[in-house]
């Protein structure tokens, strides 16, 4: 059992981790406050103590991406939806950031992770075959398919 | 691609309102048991009443339970019971003054000390022992160093009383005793009393004052004495010995010796 301090910190530091986890994989942003409450929970139930700052970071992208499919699995839901149904004020996002989010929604759910967290949270791909539990050489694929097809949609850079 | 994923991801933030609903869903959920750290489990809580209670209950039964029990006999016999930190716990009267007497004092949670200046001091106490009449106080206990150092009080606080005397007993003589229905003092009398005349009864020397039991005892060992003497038989062997047990002060064997002549 963590106490309050403890709970009000990781929010305020992994709150936007979380969110943008949450925003790949969910809906509607009322399943975006079911994964916070889920996963802060959990967060504040966990008695273990974690190894390092890193260990925590991974534990709660494992919970997120966890708690999110369990979410979805519980019913059946279109594969995409438009970016306004995530977010609570879509209307502030400028365009060109708009087109690459809705760029990435638009991959299958299995890319979605791999590239958020390859691509903003700079994990290589060991380390995000170890939090998610998959094989290395999957998480290799995965990018280099998901890498191809975000290029098709948002035109080409070849810095990736 | 990697600068445009990267800012394109860096407007998405977590709205403050779900922060804070976040927030105040956790804290409702942990009951604000998260709140302190460090603070005692909640599985504990049962365990530490029960200690709490144990301790409770150990105090009071330590304080509550008479160690050494104080029987005074003069008519009205009454017997205090004290704890082991010296504080009188119980009051009992054995007969009908001893209950009178045990209502019209307030000795409970007392010193036995102050309790028994008390008692001497009270108005019918004092009138009968100025009056000639005996009294006995006896201090009932395990030997310990308690009952010798209560035994050694009450020698002093009762040492300008010249027909009062102490003695110390065993808490087996106490029960035979209550199972008669007399004080320890009564009782140690009435033994001495049946050595001499066997057709005496507990009920009897229940409403008999020390006084009217240690003249019947002189006046039937004068008896025997006399009865005995053409025989020469000493009969005064039944008198005085205490059966065995208890010892009597200074004072006690003078006034047994004024009773005797």
């Amino acid at each position: 059992m963590r106490n309050e301090v403890e709970v009000n910190r990781a929010i305020e530091e992994y709150a936007d981790m979380v969110r943008r986890l949450c925003m790949i994989h969910l809906k509607n942003y009322a399943d975006t406050e079911d994964i916070f409450q889920t996963v802060f929970l959990k967060y504040a139930l966990r008695s273990a103590p974690f190894e390092s700052p890193e260990h925590e970071r991974a534990w709660l992208i494992r919970v997120t991406v966890n708690a999110c499919k369990d979410l979805l699995k519980s019913f059946f839901r279109s594969r995409t939806v438009p970016l306004d149904e995530l977010l609570e004020h879509p209307a502030q996002l400028p365009p060109d950031h708009r087109e690459v989010l809705e760029a990435v929604l638009a991959l299958p759910s299995k890319y979605r992770d791999v590239v958020y967290l390859h691509y903003y949270e700079g994990y290589t791909a060991p380390e995000i075959g170890r939090i998610l539990g998959k094989n290395t050489n999957s998480v290799y694929t995965l990018l280099t398919r998901s890498r191809q097809m975000l290029r098709e949609k948002l035109g080409g850079d070849e810095d990736a | 691609m990697r600068d445009r994923l990267k800012e394109a991801f860096d407007q998405v933030r977590a709205e403050e309102e779900l922060k804070e609903k976040t927030k105040a869903f956790v804290r409702q959920k942990t009951d604000g048991r998260a709140r302190q750290k460090g603070s005692m489990p909640r599985r504990l809580l049962p365990a530490i009443a029960c200690l709490v209670l144990l301790l409770f209950g150990g105090g009071a039964w330590l304080f509550g339970t008479p160690t050494v029990t104080i029987s005074i006999d003069i008519n009205p016999s009454i017997e205090l019971g004290v704890n082991r930190f010296g504080q009188v716990v119980t009051v009992k009267g054995y007969n009908d003054d001893g209950a009178a007497l045990a209502d019209s004092i307030q000795v409970k949670y007392r010193d036995y000390g102050d309790a028994v200046s008390q008692i001497l001091a009270n108005q019918k106490i004092a009138a009968l022992l100025s009056d000639g009449a005996v009294m006995s106080i006896g201090v009932i206990g395990l030997e310990s160093a308690q009952s010798e150092q209560i035994l050694a009080d009450l020698e002093s606080c009762t040492r300008s009383q010249e027909n009062a005397y102490c003695y110390s007993a065993r808490p087996e003589d106490a029960k035979a005793a209550h199972e008669l229905g007399l004080s320890t003092g009564k009782y140690r009398a009435y033994l001495e009393l049946q050595a001499l005349d066997p057709t005496i009864t507990p009920e009897e020397v229940q409403q008999m004052t020390m006084r009217e039991i240690r003249d019947r005892i002189a006046s039937l060992s004068d008896e025997n004495r006399a009865g005995a003497q053409p025989d020469g038989h000493n009969g005064s062997g039944n008198h005085g010995s205490g059966k065995g047990y208890g010892r009597q002060n200074a004072e006690a064997d003078e006034g047994l010796s004024i009773d005797d002549r």
